[in-house]
């Protein structure tokens, strides 16, 4: 697993023109409408969206300042058959790791078979044996996945990390569609672009499935650590459109092994909660016991069945960087199947023979703290001085276990406005959201592309100052009208319903008079009126 | 509905009335002050301060003042402040707001913080300001469904409201200003051709008397009480919480001005109006003792 070449250095794949310098597939409208608006026209929408976003409050909180999160105007597009590829190895990737959970917090067969090895497990941070035994309503504990893809030098997809605890993200994907089209609605024009509208429905569909099997109808609600978090924008968008409650640490309490919200009407029961804190703030009776955040008492409502978590706690161990080089081969243990999309290559350091390889080359690997996010703690060789690798060849040396490398992958790149009107490749990445409802994983079609603004930088953290793309999967059935492919939708036909007269305030004296000025003036015969449509006329007086 | 969404819908409604409130006095006592220099500049200041107990050791001049109570995000008795303080806990209960309230929010909160200069017109200033609070207070009418969220928005409005009438009153723009004082009070209640459809001269008394004990303009005293015992009854019809406490004082509030009837001197009418404040006092610590502080909950130490 870790004996594959390392890459030469290649040129970045781009993701709007091809080797022979013409558009990729469904970039041609996008750049036929980007190099009519030309620079001035660009200029023009980029204020339009800025206006537009910051009137809709859609921010987030980068170091304490709350800010829009910077949409890039050029969408990111990826084909249909592209896609299908991408969305079967996601769905693979969950149904392996949702096993792996279940095994680790079980049985624990992997680790006796040693697929997996056992020290990386009990080492794990985000291993939690409050979580031992404690087995959802459905089974699910993956409810909602971000599993992060790159394209590497030769344009293929690559897992960089799976994100199975709070990936957040999924809001900015929704309003990045909504923006663009108020913004720049021309590029859509021609080519059938598939909705990420929805997303919410998925959501609430499996957390409904989620629910405890006595309940008829759940209540769901949405945990949020507070206004304060920068991801407090999405977590009130999921609330409000699934119709869900968006609740505090503060709003919680536990009793009779039950969870309950202080409403104005009493307490009232929640049945599933989707929380967006971390495991150690969730509970103080089992974590961080000075945690306001939590709700005391919440794990054993869980293990007695009354109440579903989602993410279900201790999920992190399989998001753990650490074990990540190992999903393959979980892929093919529990499924009997070789993984659709590859890894990045990973080195182990706890090996000593692998560590001593990378340490020797540091200056071409990115370092990456196994239990970080956010891009905190990144370091890349490259573009790193020479104290800050001599400071990682330490930290790697002392604690081995909190650190994995990887030879530096160039991103692909995309075309991005950067300044007032310039567009220049920046490099991508790309974040496609899954749902889990036990029965099948919904892939929204897409996911989040961060883009890293700076030239050349490979970081795109929105915590690191990266921004985000409208990214399109295009729908088949409108790239080939007469191919095999998907059915061709059915035709809408309009129901005309019968008209029912307007009502008007009768005209004054001095209306009529107006009214009868002005249609000597109007020769035309709409006079303001549309004629197709006499009942809606009603006759003065 | 959640008890602190319940409260953050309650202090949205204060907020805005708050700010509007401070708004259209500011822009009224701007005039007043420029066009009638009867009054020396910074005693004309510190009777709209003292009003709203604030204090007023720097603010000499209208300008100063206009610059004072405009003041800024760190002050919610200011027009900013109130407006900050608003959009704060409708960040928090965004998930039960409709788009369009949150969004005319936000738009009027950019709108007071970036660009607003007091210093070239503070009366244009203050009509720009008033312009973006209707705008939300439309989206509040017009979007929001009458269920809790929108009986607690307005029974703050109308605590709020009852409150500002009161301080408005306060700063007795009739005494100070005998000619072109209660005209002023009006223009600052929205009131004057409310008032003056009525057929009586604008006297200070009947002003003052018009204000409190009005049952037709929403800016009365008595139709703010009304509208905030509507509310109390409305959210325990729809099983609130409420042991009777809340709905007996503000019913006692409203009956009080309700049947005042017959009030033979200005200094009754100025006693009930004071009176009446101090029952809006009593009737808001009552809404939070019965919806948003709830007793008997499990509280986690260690």
């Amino acid at each position: 697993m870790h004996t594959e070449a390392e890459p030469s250095s290649l040129e970045a794949y781009d993701e709007m023109i091809d080797a022979s310098g013409r558009p990729r597939p469904g970039m041609g409208t996008v750049s036929d409408v980007l190099t009519a608006l030309g620079p001035e026209g660009l200029a023009e929408r980029a204020r339009l969206r800025d206006a537009y976003l910051d009137r809709q409050g859609i921010t987030f909180s980068l170091s304490g300042r709350e800010r829009p999160l910077p949409l890039d105007l050029v969408p990111r597009v990826v084909g249909a058959e592209e896609w299908d590829r991408v969305e079967a190895g996601i769905r693979q990737r969950i149904k392996a790791l949702e096993l792996f959970l279940a095994d680790v917090y079980g049985p624990g067969e992997v680790l006796n078979d040693g697929i997996v090895p056992r020290r990386l497990v009990t080492t794990s941070n985000h291993y939690h044996r409050a979580a031992f035994g404690l087995v959802p309503p459905n089974g699910v504990r993956i409810a909602v996945a971000g599993i992060d893809l790159i394209r590497d030098e030769v344009g293929e997809f690559r897992v960089l990390e799976d994100n199975l605890r709070c990936p957040s993200g999924v809001s900015y994907v929704l309003e990045n569609r909504r923006t663009l089209a108020h913004v720049l609605p021309e590029v859509f024009a021609g080519q059938q672009v598939r909705s990420v509208a929805e997303y919410p429905e998925r959501l609430l569909d499996a957390l409904r499935a989620a629910a405890p099997s006595d309940v008829s109808d759940p209540t769901i609600a949405v945990l949020t650590p507070g206004v304060h978090n920068s991801a407090h924008f999405e977590h009130a968008f999921l609330a409000r459109r699934m119709g869900a409650e968006l609740v505090e640490g503060r709003d919680l309490f536990c009793r009779d092994d039950r969870l309950w919200m202080r409403t104005v009407r009493g307490a009232r029961p929640i049945h599933v909660l989707y929380r967006r804190i971390d495991d150690e703030y969730l509970d103080p009776v089992h974590f961080e016991p000075a945690s306001l955040l939590g709700v005391p008492g919440l794990l054993n409502a869980a293990r007695a069945g009354n109440v579903a978590i989602a993410n279900a706690v201790g999920n992190g161990v399989a998001d753990d960087k650490a074990i990540y080089p190992y999903v393959p081969d979980m892929i093919a243990y529990y499924l009997g199947e070789q993984a659709l999309l590859p890894n990045v290559m990973t080195y182990d350091l706890s090996d000593a023979d692998q560590r001593r390889h990378v340490i020797e080359r540091l200056d071409h690997m990115v370092v990456k703290p196994v239990d970080g996010s956010g891009g905190y703690g990144l370091v890349i060789g490259s573009s790193a001085t020479e104290a800050q690798l001599v400071a990682a060849a330490a930290a790697i040396e002392a604690d081995p276990r909190s650190w994995i490398a990887q030879p530096i992958v160039t991103l692909s790149t995309c075309p991005t406005l950067v300044g007032e009107s310039a567009l220049e490749p920046r490099h991508v990445d790309l974040r496609p959201f899954a749902v889990n409802d036990g029965d099948n994983v919904y892939v929204l079609p897409g996911g989040l592309t961060r883009v890293a603004l700076p030239k050349g930088s490979l970081v795109v953290n929105s915590s690191q100052g990266g921004g985000s793309k409208d990214t399109w999967v295009l729908d088949e059935g409108s790239r080939a009208p007469d191919g095999e492919g998907r059915a061709t939708p059915p035709r809408v036909t309009r129901v005309r319903r019968s008209a029912v007269a307007r009502h008007h305030a009768p005209a004054t004296a001095d209306d009529r008079l107006r009214q009868q000025e002005g249609q000597q003036q109007q020769s035309s015969p709409a006079a303001g009126v549309p004629q197709s449509v006499p009942d809606e006329v009603a006759t003065p007086c | 509905m959640l008890s602190r969404l319940a409260e953050s819908f309650y202090w949205i409604g204060r907020y805005l009335e708050r700010a509007e409130a401070t708004a259209r006095l500011l822009a009224e006592h701007y005039h007043l002050t420029v066009e009638d220099r009867s009054v020396p500049e910074d005693i004309a200041a510190a009777v709209v301060l003292d009003a709203l107990t604030l204090p007023h050791e720097i603010v000499h001049t209208p300008t100063e003042l206009v610059r004072a109570l405009l003041g800024d995000v760190s002050n919610p008795s200011t027009v900013i402040g109130s407006v900050g303080a608003a959009r704060e806990n409708a960040r928090s209960v965004r998930d039960a707001l409709s788009g369009d309230v949150f969004e005319a929010l936000n738009g009027a909160y950019l709108t007071l913080t970036r660009g607003l200069t007091a210093a070239a017109s503070p009366g244009a200033s203050m009509y720009r300001v008033l312009e973006r609070l209707m705008v939300v207070n439309g989206a509040i009418e017009w979007t929001m469904s009458r269920d809790e969220g929108h009986y607690f928005l307005s029974l703050g409005r109308s605590l709020e409201r009852i409150d500002m009438t009161g301080r408005l009153l306060d700063v007795r723009h009739d005494l100070v200003w005998p000619d072109t004082g209660p005209v002023a009070t009006l223009r600052a209640a929205a009131a004057l051709s409310p008032f003056l459809r009525t057929g009586e001269a604008p006297t200070g008394e009947a002003v003052r008397e018009f204000l409190v004990l009005d049952p037709t303009f929403p800016r009365s005293m008595l139709h703010s009480a009304r509208a905030a015992e509507s509310a109390v009854r409305g959210l325990q019809t729809l099983g609130g919480v409420d042991d009777g406490d809340l709905v007996r004082q503000v019913g006692l509030m409203r009956s009080r001005l309700e049947f005042a009837g017959g009030l033979e001197d200005s200094s009754a009418v100025d006693h009930l109006a004071h009176d009446t404040q101090l029952s809006g006092v009593g009737a808001a610590a009552a809404v939070a003792e019965a919806y948003f502080r709830q007793a008997g909950t499990i509280v986690w130490s260690h």
